[in-house]
């Protein structure tokens, strides 16, 4: 077997502003980027669409070629043996759900009496993504409310998850996803938000990104923790430092 | 037919924070040591870096549910399902590759929890084999070589210490400093929690960590997280005397006819099968799959399970469910709490540690101000999931958002426990674990009462609203700690395990992770998990191996 230690890595860049399709049709791209700028609408801010979210989808249904970056961004890992043959399971169920859910999306427009889902207005789309999520669309965050919730896993994954659920994950994956997986288009999904991301995935990787300069610069352990003396404790790092 | 290689005199199954000092003390002692790993050996330099889709999202370090799967179910009577539970990476490193690298040490209560409140009805409380002062003198020895920073004598309740750290903490970040203002107005107890990493100026002279913030979770590119793999992995190999093993997986623990384990099977990386002797076995999987290997290897003299002649291995899983609460701050009023930043903690306490019966439940844990993590999975309960509403909820709160997270000490209970499938199969062919959990009602209490109480700082941080996580119906695991299924006692008929993690009905046994642990600890256990391997190293290399033991003069603890 090749360890994952050894995978070679194919020197592919995807390029954000492609039309080129990798995997959807033409009506399936323009169906689910219609979809995901909803999902993350354009404001005064870029959305999904000016992302290129669908760029990012696109290449991530097309197989196993771009599911994990070369660490430095030069190129993407080339998966192998067992780890192949499970990500291209995992991507055959997820080329499906694609499918069946962008057909579905166009039935429920259609019902209502819009000719595709891509061609429906907004209001429509949003009554059709409303259905699919069997939920009304949510409303903002109120500080007034009070919910409470239970603990779950960390991190995300798409194992398992409705059309509608990972499609909503995906556009976030998209949008605020590392640029070199095609989307989040000259960091327009961080500068929405105010995340200082690396310029590249190679400064992460020898220190040149640091978020030091976000620490408070000045500060004084005995102010931040009452009763505890730097200089007087014997157990202290400065006598220690000075032995 | 098997292939044999050449004996020899230590194997050790799984190089992770449990492996990955007695990988050191071995081998430096002179004996030949041989490592096994199931997962690869990354290079860090080369392997690692900041991107969140890879390692928070398709689980590049985390195990592939689909290759090595865990059941989960609640009671005997409900069916199990497939559940990524406790991920740990499967790798050379294991759980030190990923982890934020909290770095506490356990109290003095922690070693005596039995004795401190009796029984609990519906759990299995016990003492430890040994106390906080045994294992004293390996805590500093680990905070001195892993390379771990922080403030002694900032936390109130600490036990004796006989040195300081190496280093001083990083400084407060600007969430970090919020929590010390809320702390400080309810007159609690806060300070930097100690790190798996280095700060300017170190006594170790290591490099300083860069705070990249691409920390819980994600691989280290730069070397400047203390993990095994980057300390005792290269340490230990350096004597000549170690040899590592990776993408090797070990599926039986060899049993010859005196009852003696004589080494392990494995199926190396090209698929074939092998014999390893040794002379002693020492197992650091985790405890989940510690547990699980126990149970896999059955034979004639131990038909329920390697060294299993109590019905216990397995048993008294402890999990210590991550919970928190998240405030919500004003953006028109507050600065940017920029909590994407930092090395993933900034500021923590151990003030609701210790038992106080009036809050309704006995025992504690340790809380933290964390990151909130970078913008995909930013945490934030409940926010919108699509439109205007979810744009606006990440505009307005990314920066502005914080979390006090809580290590739950859960209560061990016997149905809490580990064992094997008996449909599941993992892409080995052999039968995964299947995690049986329900909380304990201290359990549920605990989260209660903790995570109001950090609302309640978050409130005087001056949050404007605060969202509770409490602990659900289960264990989701999300802690990626593992303690409890092979537990350490004085009594062979209520424990696997005695004081050194030696098998007490398999004399050159060991099992040198966490599963020796009898309780959970209010901290999170890798600290204590490598100060515990390292004195049952020590032992091992200078009594066992050279047939001291009789001369030992053992005064075992009483049992209480």
């Amino acid at each position: 077997m090749v360890s994952k230690a050894d995978w070679e890595i194919a020197p592919i860049h995807i390029d954000p502003d492609t039309t080129e399709k990798l995997f959807f049709t033409d009506h399936e791209w323009d169906t689910i980027e219609a979809a995901a700028a909803r999902i993350m609408p354009t404001d005064h801010d870029p959305g999904a669409r000016e992302a290129r979210v669908i760029v990012f989808i696109d290449r991530y249904l097309s197989g196993i070629d771009y599911l994990y970056a070369a660490a430095d961004g030069s190129g993407f890992l080339q998966l192998a043996d067992k780890d192949a043959h499970a990500a291209r399971a995992r991507n055959a169920n997820m080329q499906r759900l694609y499918r069946e859910g962008i057909l579905e999306l166009d039935t429920k427009a259609r019902e209502l009496r819009a000719p595709s889902f891509k061609e429906a207005s907004d209001q429509i789309q949003d009554e059709v993504l409303e259905q699919i999520s069997g939920a009304p669309k949510p409303v903002p965050v109120s500080l007034t409310s009070r919910e409470v919730y239970y603990s779950r896993l960390q991190g995300n994954t798409d194992e398992g998850k409705s059309f509608f659920d990972t499609l909503c994950l995906h556009v976030r994956q998209g949008f605020y996803g590392d640029p070199v997986y095609g989307g989040n288009k000259d960091q327009m999904g961080w500068k929405t938000v105010g995340f200082v991301g690396p310029k590249s995935l190679k400064d992460t990787m020898d220190g040149t990104y640091s978020t030091a300069e976000f620490f408070i610069q000045e500060y004084d352990w005995e102010d931040l923790v009452p009763g505890f003396k730097h200089s007087q404790d014997p157990t202290s790092n400065q006598q220690q430092n000075g032995q | 037919m098997k292939r044999k290689m050449d004996p020899v005199d230590v194997v050790i199954v799984g190089l992770g924070a449990g492996g990955g000092p007695a990988a050191k003390v071995l081998s430096e002692a002179g004996y030949k040591v041989v490592g096994f790993d199931k997962g690869p050996w990354l290079r860090p330099e080369e392997h690692y870096s900041g991107d969140e889709l890879k390692f928070q999202n398709r689980s590049y370090l985390w195990p592939d549910v689909n290759l090595m799967p865990r059941t989960v179910r609640s009671d005997d009577k409900s069916e199990a399902r497939i559940f990524n539970f406790s991920p740990v990476p499967s790798n050379v490193g294991g759980g030190t590759s990923h982890m934020a690298g909290w770095m506490p040490r356990p109290r003095v209560s922690d070693f005596i929890f039995h004795s401190l409140h009796g029984a609990l009805e519906g759990a299995s409380l016990a003492d430890w084999p040994y106390r906080y002062e045994h294992l004293e003198p390996y805590l500093t020895k680990v905070e001195w070589s892993y390379g771990i920073s922080g403030l002694a004598g900032a936390d109130k309740g600490e036990g004796f210490r006989s040195k300081a750290y190496p280093s001083a903490p990083l400084p407060p970040t600007s969430f970090g400093k919020k929590f010390y203002e809320g702390s400080n107005k309810l007159g609690i107890n806060s300070f930097p929690l100690p790190m798996s990493h280095l700060t300017e100026g170190n006594a170790l002279g290591r490099p300083a960590v860069n705070r990249t913030s691409f920390w819980n979770q994600y691989g280290d590119p730069t070397q400047t997280r203390s993990s095994v793999a980057t300390t005792y992995i290269p340490e230990a190999l350096a004597t000549g005397n170690f040899e590592v093993r990776a993408d090797s997986f070990v599926r039986e623990v060899k049993v010859g006819k005196d009852g003696k384990a004589t080494g392990v099977i494995y199926i190396d990386p090209s698929g074939l099968e092998i014999e390893q002797d040794a002379r002693v076995v020492i197992l650091a999987l985790g405890a989940i799959e510690s547990a699980r290997l126990m149970l896999l290897s059955s034979s004639n003299k131990f038909p329920d399970g390697l060294a299993n002649d109590s019905g216990l291995v397995g048993k008294n899983a402890t999990f210590h469910e991550y919970i928190f609460a998240v405030g919500l701050f004003d953006r028109d009023m507050e600065d940017p709490l920029h909590g994407w930043t930092g090395n993933y903690q900034s500021g923590g306490s151990t003030h609701f540690y210790e038992t106080d019966e009036s809050r309704g439940h006995i025992g504690g844990g340790i809380i933290a101000t964390t990151q909130i993590g970078q913008a995909i999975n930013a945490i934030m309960p409940g926010r919108p999931t699509w439109g205007q509403a979810m744009k606006d909820a990440d505009r307005d709160y990314f920066d502005y958002s914080m979390k006090i997270g809580f290590i739950l000490q859960d209560m061990p209970q016997e149905t809490n426990r580990v064992d094997l499938d008996p449909t599941v199969k993992d892409a080995w062919g052999m039968p995964v674990a299947r995690i049986t959990n329900k909380p304990h009602a201290n359990d549920i209490a605990m989260s209660r009462w903790q995570i109001d109480k950090n609302q309640e700082i978050l409130q005087a941080a001056g949050a404007k609203k605060t969202i509770p996580v409490y602990l659900g119906d289960e264990f989701t695991g999300n802690a990626c700690h593992q303690q409890g299924t092979v537990r350490m006692g004085t009594d062979p008929a209520k424990s696997v395990l005695n004081e050194w993690g030696q098998a007490h009905s398999v004399e050159n046994l060991f099992v040198l992770d966490g599963a020796g642990f009898p309780t959970a600890l209010g901290v999170n256990p890798t600290l204590t998990i490598m100060a515990h391997s390292w004195r049952c190293a020590d032992y091992i290399a200078n009594t066992y191996m050279k047939g001291r033991s009789e001369r030992l003069n053992l005064s075992p603890i009483k049992k209480s």
